[in-house]
C-alpha cells in the first residue's frame, strides 16, 4: 500500500483501538499448482495478449505522441498502442539463492523521427543498494515501508547485472554500457546505465538488443523482493527508457519515484519449480515440465509498458469474471494463507470497480486482471500497479468495517487507467496517476460502499474524501503538485500532496464546474490519452475544453503553486444600534433595533470566491458573495433581530480549506463535542490510572 | 476452595463502600484536572463551529484528525495529560492500600483518623513492596522477551500468519496467568503485613509465598474467577457504549464509562478483601488480631481529687 496511505490508516486505526474479527467464506477456490496454467494453456486458442476485438473497436481515435497514426474504428485486430518495444525474455527463477538467471531480447523501433546512437536503460533493481540513490534518499527522507534515518540491512540488498549485452549489426557492447546518473551526482548509483551504438539508428528502423542478465532479489522492500519461499518480481528486467519530448527519458531510481515505459509487447518464458503457482502480467499460452523437474511457463502481453510476476507455492487461487462493454475479464485472485475468507472483499471491489470505470471513464481492453494478495511478513509488495496485475494486501484479522482490502484493490485497479493505459510520467508527475486515481478512488468506493467508505463502524467513520483531504492537510504548502516526485521535502510531503491535494483539489474542482463536468472532462481525458504519455497540461487543458471555462485562476495556485486555503469568520456579533444608552439588565425591549457585524478573514493565501451564509435568530438568511481577494471583508446589518450565526463557504466547496472548524460561528454555544472528548479523554485516563492497581 | 470466600469478598467490598468511592473519587479527580487543559482549548475550536456536528453525530475520525492538523492545534501535548495522573494514582493507591486491607481484614468502616492512620503506617512498606515486585517482574520481562522472539521466528517462517497469532495468544495467557500468580503473591503479602503487623516484607512475602505454596489452588482459582467477571462485565459495558448506546447521547456514555471505571476498581478491591477474609479465616476467628493502630491512653484529670487512703 502506498507509504501515505499506510500512514493515515495506522493514524485512523490507532484513534479507532478496536480490531474486530469478522470470518466468512464462500469462495470458489481453485487448486494449487498446474490446474490454473493448464486451464489458461487450454484456452491459447484465443488471440493471446488479451487485446479483445471489441476493445480495438472501442480504442478508436487513440492517438501516440511518438507520430502514430490513430486507429480506425472498424480496424479490428490492430495494436491498441503504438508498440515502440517489443520484449522476449527467459528466466529462470532459483528459489535457493533467490536469483533469476534471464536472456532478454529487446527489438526497439525508432520512432522519434530522428536517428539515435544512445540508449539508456533502467536497472531498477541495482537501487537496493546502500550506495544508491535510492537508499540514500530513503535514509534521509523515508519512502513508503521505510523511515527517515533507518538503517541498511543486508537482508534487503538487490541487484541486477548485465553480464553481456549485443546488438544486432554491432556486435558485443557488453563494454560500452555505461552507467550515468542524470539526475543528481551519485556516481555510485547504477539504476541507469546507457550503450552508445557505433551506428545509430535510423528513423523508422529497429534496433535489437540481446541481454543477459542476473537478478539478486532483495527481501521484499519497496515493492518487489522475497519473503520465505513467496516472490514478487517487479522492475526486474533491464528497461529502456521514453523518447519524450524530444529527448531522453530515463530517470535514476528515487525513494520517491515510481515508473515509465513505452507500450509494446511481452513474450516472457518464466522457468520454475514445479511447486511454485505462479501469477503473472500477461496470458498463459504455455506450460512445460522440463526434464530437470522444474517447468516453464510463457506469458504474452501486448499493449502494456511493464511486465511483472509473481511465485509462491502455497497461494490459493480464486477465479471469477466480469464482464463489461468491452467484454469478459478473467479475474485471477492469488490468495496467501490465512486470507482466503478476504477474497470475496477483493472480488466484489474488483467487480464493482471495473463496472463503474466502465461506465464513467471508458472500456477495459484487457482480458485479464490479476490480484495477488502477498502472505504475511510481505505485505511491503502490496499496495503496487502493473499492467494487468496488481498486487493487494489485507490481514485475516481486518474487520468488515474496516474497508482496507477494498480501498486497495479499488486503488490499484484504477492505476490500470491512470498509468496502465494513461502512462503518464511517474518520475516526473507523479500526481498525473496517483492523484487523478485517488480522486476516483473517492468516487468509485462512495458509489460502492457509501459515504463512509474507509471505516465504517456503530462507533467510529471515516469517509474517503476526509482521508484524502486529511493527508495533504498534514503539510500542505511545502511543494506544489508538480514537482518531481524525487524533489519533494520529504516523504510524508510526497505522499500527501501526490495523492491527498490532487484528489483535494479535484473534489473542489467538481464543486466549481459540476461533478458531471469533471466527469465527461476525465472521459475525455482517458480516450484521448491512452495508450500515450500525456502531460499535466494535457489534463488541464482537456478539463477547460469540456468545461468551456477558463480555469488558470485555480490551477496557478492549486497546481502549480502551494497556495493554502483558509477562510474564517473572525467575528460575527450583534449590539444595539444605541449602543451608547444603557440598557437594564435583562430588559427586552421589541423596538429594539441591532446592529449586526459580520467580518470574514482570508487567513490563507489561495483566493477563491466564497458565499458567507449569515442567518438571524429571527430566522431570516443572507447569503452574500465575496470575491476573496482582499485579506477580509466585514458585512454589517441592521434590524431588530440579531445574528444566530455566520459562515464562509458553509457547503465546503473550496474543499482545499485547511481548517472548516474557523469557518463558522454558531452564537449558541453546543458543547456536545467537547464533552463527547473529554468524556472519553476522562475515560481514558482513568483507565490508564487504574492499570497502576495491579503494580500495588 | 472455599465459595464463601469469593462471595464474601464481593459482600465486603459493597458493605464497606467507601473505599471504592474514596479510590474512585480521587481517579476522577484526577482524570478530570489533566484534560481541563486540552478540553478548554478544544472548546474554543468546537463550541461555536458548526464542524462540531461531525463529531457529535457519530465519530467521524477525519474531524479529529483535521483537529490535530490545524495550526495552533488544541490537541498538541495531549500525551502528556497521561502520564501525571498515572503516577499520582500508582503513589494514592500504593497509601491507600494499608487502610483498605485493615477495613477488610476487621470488617469495620474505620472513623476517617483511624483509616488513614493505617494508610500511613504501611505506605512505606507497601512502597517497600512495589520495590520487590518490580524485582519479580524481571523474570517475566525474560519471558516476554523469550516469547517475543519465538513469535517473530515463528513469523518469519511459517507459511500462515495464524501460526505466530496463535503461540502470542498462547504465550499471552501463560505469561498473564503467571502474573496473576506474582500478584495473588504479593496482596497476600500485604494482607499478612496489616494482619500479622509485619514491618519486614522479606518476611511477610516468605509467608504469603508459603501459604501459596499449600493453598495455591483455592487462593489462584478465586482470583482467577473474579478477573473473568471482571473482563467479561467491562466487555459487556464497552460493547453497549460502542456499539448499542447512540452516538449523541454523551450523558449516557459519560454514566457508562463512569460505571465501568467503578466496577474496574470494585473488582480489583474484590480480590483484595476476599484474600484478606481468607486470612482471617485461615488464622481462625478466636486468634486475636492486634489491632493496627494503637489505641489510645487514658486522659489524666490533674483536677481530680486524689482519695486518702
Amino acid at each position: 500500500m502506498e507509504r501515505w496511505r499506510k500512514r493515515m490508516l495506522l493514524i485512523a486505526a490507532s484513534a479507532a483501538g478496536f480490531a474486530l474479527v469478522a470470518q466468512m467464506a464462500h469462495v470458489r477456490a481453485m487448486g494449487t499448482g498446474a490446474a490454473p496454467e493448464q486451464q489458461a494453456a487450454s484456452k491459447s486458442a484465443q488471440a493471446p495478449g488479451g487485446a479483445k476485438a471489441g476493445a480495438k473497436a472501442a480504442a478508436a481515435g487513440a492517438a501516440s505522441n511518438n507520430g502514430a497514426t490513430s486507429e480506425s474504428a472498424s480496424e479490428a485486430g490492430k495494436p491498441l498502442s503504438t508498440r515502440v518495444v517489443a520484449y522476449q525474455i527467459e528466466a529462470k527463477l532459483d528459489p535457493s539463492k533467490h536469483t533469476i538467471t534471464a536472456n532478454e531480447t529487446l527489438t526497439y523501433k525508432n520512432l522519434t523521427g530522428q536517428a539515435l546512437d544512445t540508449f539508456p536503460f533502467h536497472l531498477y533493481l541495482n537501487a537496493f543498494q546502500p550506495q544508491s540513490t535510492f537508499m540514500t534518499e530513503t535514509h534521509l527522507n523515508g519512502t513508503r515501508g521505510q523511515e527517515a534515518g533507518s538503517g541498511w540491512d543486508k537482508k534487503n540488498f538487490g541487484s541486477i547485472t548485465v553480464k553481456s549485452l549485443t546488438v544486432d549489426g554491432a556486435g558485443d557492447l557488453t563494454n560500452k554500457m555505461e552507467f550515468i546518473h542524470p539526475d543528481d551526482d551519485n556516481a555510485l548509483d547504477r539504476t541507469v546505465f546507457q550503450v552508445k551504438l557505433p551506428k545509430a539508428i535510423a528513423p523508422g528502423e529497429s534496433v535489437t538488443f540481446h541481454m543477459a542478465f542476473d537478478d539478486v532479489m532483495p527481501e521484499v522492500v519497496e515493492r518487489t523482493g522475497y519473503k520465505r519461499d513467496f516472490y514478487m518480481v517487479g522492475q526486474w528486467f533491464p528497461k529502456v527508457g521514453v523518447w519524450w519530448k524530444g529527448q531522453w527519458n530515463c530517470h535514476q531510481f528515487h525513494a520517491n519515484t515510481e515508473f515509465f515505459a513505452d507500450f509494446g509487447t511481452f513474450d516472457v518464458k518464466l522457468t520454475v519449480p514445479q511447486d511454485e503457482v505462479v501469477g503473472a502480467a500477461g496470458d498463459l499460452v504455455s506450460s512445460t515440465t522440463n526434464p530437470d523437474g522444474m517447468k516453464t511457463l510463457e506469458y504474452k502481453s501486448e499493449d502494456v509498458h511493464d511486465f511483472s510476476w509473481t511465485a509462491f507455492p502455497h497461494y490459493t487461487v480464486v477465479e471469477d469474471s466480469w464482464t463489461g462493454s468491452a467484454g469478459t475479464v478473467k479475474i485471477h485472485v492469488l490468495m496467501s494463507p490465512g486470507n482466503l475468507a478476504i477474497a470475496p472483499r477483493y472480488i466484489k471491489a474488483l467487480k464493482g470497480t471495473l463496472q463503474k470505470y466502465d461506465e464513467w471513464i471508458g472500456p477495459y481492453p484487457y482480458d485479464r486482471i490479476t490480484v495477488v494478495d502477498p502472505p504475511h511478513g510481505a505485505l511491503d509488495a502490496g499496495g503496487m500497479e502493473y499492467p494487468t496485475l496488481i498486487t493487494a494486501g489485507a490481514t485475516w484479522w481486518v474487520p468488515k468495517g474496516a474497508l482496507v482490502p477494498e480501498v486497495v484493490v479499488e486503488h490499484e485497479f484504477g492505476h490500470q487507467y491512470w498509468y496502465g493505459m494513461v502512462a503518464t510520467n511517474e518520475f516526473e508527475e507523479a500526481w498525473l496517476d496517483e492523484g487523478i486515481n485517488s480522486y476516483w478512488e473517492v468516487k468509485v468506493m462512495d458509489s460502492l460502499y457509501g459515504p463512509n467508505s474507509v471505516f465504517n463502524f456503530p462507533f467510529l467513520q471515516f469517509s474517503e474524501d476526509q482521508q484524502q483531504r486529511v493527508g495533504y492537510l498534514s503539510l500542505p504548502d511545502a511543494d506544489p503538485l508538480t514537482r518531481p516526485a524525487w524533489k519533494f521535502i520529504n516523504d510524508q510531503s510526497y505522499g500527501g500532496i501526490t495523492y491527498g491535494k490532487t484528489s483535494t483539489v479535484l473534489l473542489t474542482l467538481e464543486r466549481i464546474i459540476g461533478e458531471e463536468t469533471l466527469r465527461k472532462a476525465c472521459h475525455e481525458y482517458f480516450l484521448r490519452y491512452r495508450f500515450t504519455h500525456p502531460t499535466g497540461e494535457d489534463f488541464l487543458k482537456t478539463i477547460e475544453e469540456v468545461s468551456g471555462q477558463n480555469l488558470r485562476w485555480y490551477f496557478d495556485q492549486a497546481v502549480y503553486g502551494t497556495n493554502v486555503a483558509d477562510f474564517r469568520i473572525d467575528d460575527a456579533h450583534s449590539e444595539p444600534a444605541n449602543w451608547w444608552e444603557a440598557e437594564a439588565p435583562g430588559a427586552k425591549n421589541p423596538d429594539q433595533s441591532y446592529r449586526t457585524y459580520v467580518t470574514v478573514r482570508r487567513k490563507g493565501d489561495f483566493v477563491a470566491p466564497v458565499n458567507v451564509n449569515v442567518k438571524f435568530d429571527d430566522g431570516k438568511t443572507v447569503t452574500e458573495h465575496w470575491d476573496g481577494k482582499d485579506r477580509w471583508i466585514r458585512y454589517a446589518y441592521t434590524g431588530k433581530s440579531q445574528v444566530a450565526s455566520a459562515a464562509v463557504d458553509s457547503d465546503h466547496t473550496l474543499f482545499l480549506d485547511r481548517n472548516f472548524f474557523n469557518n463558522s460561528h454558531v452564537e449558541k454555544a453546543d458543547k456536545r463535542a467537547v464533552n463527547k472528548l473529554q468524556n472519553l479523554w476522562i475515560f481514558a485516563v482513568q483507565w490508564v490510572s487504574q492499570l497502576m492497581a495491579w503494580l500495588t | 476452595m472455599k465459595p464463601k470466600t469469593f462471595l464474601q469478598g464481593a459482600w465486603l467490598v459493597w458493605h464497606r463502600q467507601r473505599v471504592v468511592w474514596l479510590i474512585y473519587v480521587v481517579t476522577l479527580l484526577l482524570a478530570f484536572l489533566s484534560t481541563r487543559g486540552v478540553a478548554g482549548r478544544t472548546a474554543d475550536v468546537l463550541n461555536h463551529s458548526a464542524e462540531s456536528v461531525r463529531l457529535v453525530h457519530g465519530f467521524d475520525v477525519g474531524a479529529l484528525i483535521e483537529l490535530g492538523e490545524i495550526p495552533d492545534s488544541p490537541l498538541a501535548g495531549q500525551s502528556a495529560m497521561f502520564a501525571a495522573p498515572a503516577i499520582l494514582m500508582l503513589i494514592f493507591l500504593i497509601f491507600v492500600a494499608g487502610g483498605a486491607l485493615a477495613t477488610y481484614y476487621r470488617d469495620e468502616s474505620l472513623p476517617f483518623g483511624q483509616f488513614f492512620e493505617a494508610c500511613g503506617e504501611h505506605f512505606w512498606r507497601f512502597l517497600r513492596l512495589v520495590i520487590y515486585f518490580a524485582i519479580a517482574m524481571i523474570p517475566v520481562g525474560i519471558l516476554i522477551g523469550i516469547a517475543s522472539a519465538v513469535e517473530h521466528h515463528i513469523d518469519e517462517t511459517a507459511v500462515s500468519p495464524l501460526s505466530a497469532f496463535r503461540f502470542s495468544v498462547a504465550a499471552g495467557i501463560v505469561i498473564l496467568l503467571i502474573v496473576m500468580a506474582i500478584r495473588l503473591w504479593f496482596d497476600m503479602a500485604q494482607v499478612i503485613a496489616v494482619a500479622e503487623e509485619e514491618r519486614a516484607m522479606h518476611r511477610a512475602l516468605r509467608h504469603a509465598a508459603r501459604l501459596l505454596w499449600n493453598n495455591f489452588i483455592s487462593l489462584y482459582w478465586t482470583y482467577l474467577r473474579i478477573s473473568i467477571v471482571a473482563m467479561a462485565g467491562f466487555g459487556a459495558a464497552l460493547y453497549l457504549w460502542m456499539i448499542v448506546l447512540k452516538p449523541e447521547a454523551t450523558r449516557l456514555a459519560f454514566f457508562l464509562g463512569q460505571l465501568m471505571i467503578l466496577w474496574w476498581i470494585s473488582t480489583r478491591l474484590w480480590q483484595r478483601a476476599s484474600q484478606a477474609k481468607w486470612y482471617w479465616e485461615y488464622r481462625g476467628s478466636e486468634v486475636p488480631v492486634k489491632p493496627t493502630w494503637s489505641a489510645p491512653s487514658p486522659v489524666e484529670d490533674a483536677a481530680a481529687p486524689v482519695t486518702p487512703a
